[in-house]
């Protein structure tokens, strides 16, 4: 071999393309990572950060250095340990970067251009760190045009890079093969910046020994190693992106389901608010006309002599209005229980369930314990889910207002569910202030309330609910204190 | 209790809300004229007797207010009571200020209607009696000769005789019997009397 003359290289092209496959992956964690660190606030998002730039970091680290483990000299390399780790220092640094940008509210070029910049000169810094890390028996020299192209390479790939991680955090269906074409378009690119850094040094042997102080060689078998473990944390940022993306949507979904019932209950409230004001009139009409005539009734009545004739007229007609009035209440009932019920088989457990669920805050305001026992071996009933759950919730509602003066016991909330012979028996025992025997039937009359701002319509609506899934509601005083609410609903496939 | 010849109109567009109202009026010995509408009231001429008006406020075609306008420009000073269905503030309000006696939301104690319709009944007679005893002040006014016509307001302006003579042209003692003829015609006891009945009769030169 003679002296100045460059040494022969040749690329171990299995670690070539296994670096390139890291910097693919890398890519793609990171586009994945961009994702989620703009979902995440607060700790998340410095978690998310943190791990991402660390997984992220790794995977730039270990492209480079497999890209350059891929180079094979004439002579043995080997690696001076500290400056390796300052070259995942800077990657791990530029990664962090990186995330923090493209997980801004909004992206200017100004910003596109600063941030490839840092993070192209971080990667370039990277390389050449890693590779000043080099110890061996050549004298490393560099072509300064190409090592040029190497920097504007990398900066001008970091921005595309940018402008892609950005475009890619949202996070939309279908994006999938967007992303790993974007991931292939940076890794590529990334490969490209490093093995034209590569290109840029030319070893000329030298006979002078390397100081081999704090370093280390590394065997075509360490390399695999490094590849292997690099390319399983990025599997695992990646596998955390997608739990975690998973997770997000479940809770979404679960919230704008939740959203949807109290809506729903809501709109039927509001409709019930504004008929109020109508049912006020409907009835006023009528029971105006009932007053007077029984008033003008009694003044017949106290003439002396009475005059019969008049008084009947006017009790006759008193009859007649009263009973409008009741017409006026069977239409009001009948149009609030109408609304189209849909009658499907439906589990009765689970209609519980969901109502619980719906009330969780309402119950925890009010101090309520709840304990169910539910029979897991209930037959399915035919019923309205929706009214179903009016009905429960209703209930459920009424016993939490029941328990609200109590201080001497505790305030639980009992729902029992059994089957019958030929129905699915449902209990709501609260511990509250109880019922009066005599009101055990009246609650149930419309208008009738016990509570300052009730409407009345709660328990009356409820009932005519299960009467139409052919069912039965009736209420009786607790055992020590407080109040039984139950009724049946017929088993789905026992016809009635 | 009172007179025979009081009537009680009630405006109610439920008829049997009207039914109940006429026998609760005519237990305590009163008329009632039954009416469905404004319209159907409008159409006869005004009453001549004590009478009022008891009125649903959501008439069918014109509202509780107008229906009062309508009574105003068609100069029927009758008093009138509104019963509502719901009755708010403001529009009971707006009715009291148009000069309706009481305002009763439904149900009302029949008692609250009763002594409304009394109040009313004894302001229109008032009313009534005040406008009988214009009209014949107007008549006697008017059977003045033009000559006493013009003295009379210089007298009740509180001009001496000499004065009222001399600003006519004329001799004292003409213008003393225009005067003595005037009160004679008018029948007014003494010239502090005569003063308030051409008060009454918006004479020019009684203002203060």
């Amino acid at each position: 071999m003679l002296a100045n003359e460059v040494m022969l290289s040749s690329y171990d092209q299995l670690q070539v393309a296994l670096s390139v496959l890291i910097a693919v992956s890398a890519s793609y964690a990171a586009l994945d990572l961009a994702g989620r660190v703009t979902a995440a606030r607060g700790l998340t998002r410095s978690a998310w950060l943190t791990g991402g730039a660390v997984s992220m970091g790794i995977g730039i680290w270990a492209m480079h250095y497999i890209g350059m483990l891929a180079f094979r000299l004439p002579v043995p390399v080997s690696y001076h340990w500290p400056t390796v780790l300052l070259s995942l220092l800077a990657g791990i640094s530029c990664s962090a970067f990186a995330l923090m940008l493209v997980s801004r509210q909004r992206m200017s070029f100004r910003y596109a251009v600063i941030g490839s910049l840092i993070m192209g000169s971080g990667i370039a810094a990277l390389h050449y760190i890693g590779m000043a890390a080099m110890r061996l028996a050549a004298i490393c020299q560099f072509d300064h045009l190409v090592v040029t192209l190497s920097v504007l390479l990398a900066i001008v790939f970091s921005l595309a890079a940018l402008w892609l991680a950005f475009y890619f955090r949202e996070e939309h269906k279908g994006m999938l093969w967007r992303k790993v074409g974007g991931a292939v378009i940076t890794g590529g690119a990334i490969s490209a910046m490093h093995y034209t850094g590569m290109a840029a040094a030319s070893f000329l042997p030298s006979s002078s020994r390397p100081d081999l102080s704090h370093t280390v060689s590394i065997s075509s078998l360490g390399t695999v190693g490094i590849g292997i473990v690099t390319l399983i944390v990025l599997g695992l940022a990646i596998l955390t992106c997608a739990v975690d993306r998973r997770f997000d949507a479940q809770s979404l979904e679960l919230a704008l389901a939740e959203a949807n019932i109290k809506l729903d209950q809501m709109s039927r409230i509001a409709t019930v608010g504004e008929m109020a004001a109508s049912i006020a009139h409907e009835i006023n009409q009528p029971l105006a006309a009932v007053v007077t005539n029984g008033s003008a009734s009694l003044r017949w009545l106290a003439m002396k002599p009475p005059n019969l004739e008049e008084a009947r007229g006017a009790v006759t007609r008193a009859v007649q209005e009263a009973n409008r009035a009741g017409e006026v209440i069977t239409r009001i009932r009948a149009l609030l229980t109408r609304a189209s019920p849909e009658m499907r088989s439906v589990n009765a457990n689970e209609i519980v369930r969901d109502v619980l669920s719906l009330t969780s805050n309402e119950l925890l305001k009010g101090g309520v314990t709840v304990r169910t026992e539910l029979a897991a071996d209930a037959p399915p009933v035919l019923g309205d889910r929706i009214q179903l759950q009016q009905v429960i919730l209703n209930l459920v509602r009424n016993a939490i207002d029941a328990m609200s003066t109590i201080g001497d016991r505790p305030r639980e909330l009992l729902i029992r569910s059994a089957k019958d012979t030929n129905s699915v028996l449902i209990q709501i025992e609260d511990s509250g202030s109880g019922l009066d025997p005599e009101q055990a039937e009246r609650i149930f009359e419309p208008f009738f309330t016990t509570k300052p701002q009730g409407l009345g319509m709660g328990l009356s609506i409820s009932r005519s609910i299960i009467e139409a899934h052919g069912g039965r509601l009736w209420a009786s005083p607790g055992l020590s204190h407080g109040a039984v609410f139950q009724f049946t609903l017929p088993k789905a496939d026992g016809r009635r | 209790m009172t007179d025979r010849e009081d009537i009680v109109f009630v405006i109610d567009d439920d008829a049997s809300m009207r039914e109940a109202l006429n026998s609760l009026i005519r237990s305590v010995g009163l008329r009632a004229e039954l009416f469905g509408s404004a319209k159907e009231f409008l159409r006869q001429s005004p009453p001549s007797v004590p009478s009022c008006l008891v009125v649903d406020i959501r008439l069918p075609g014109m509202s509780g207010l107008e229906f009062q306008r309508h009574l105003a420009e068609a100069d029927v000073r009758t008093p009138v009571i509104f019963i509502t269905a719901h009755g708010d503030v403001p529009m009971s309000v707006r009715a009291m200020k148009a000069g309706a006696v009481e305002f009763l939301t439904k149900p009302f104690r029949d008692q609250d209607l009763l002594d409304a319709i009394q109040l009313a009944l004894e302001s229109d007679r008032a009313r009534l009696q005040r406008e009988a005893q214009l009209a014949v002040l107007r008549h006697r006014f008017d059977s003045l000769t033009p000559r006493e016509r013009e003295v009379l307001p210089l007298v009740v302006s509180g001009r001496l005789n000499k004065e009222i003579a001399k600003k006519l042209g004329t001799s004292e003692i003409t213008i003393k019997m225009h005067r003595a003829s005037a009160m004679r015609k008018m029948q007014a006891e003494s010239l502090v009397d005569l003063v308030k009945m051409a008060a009454r009769l918006g004479l020019p030169g009684t203002e203060s």
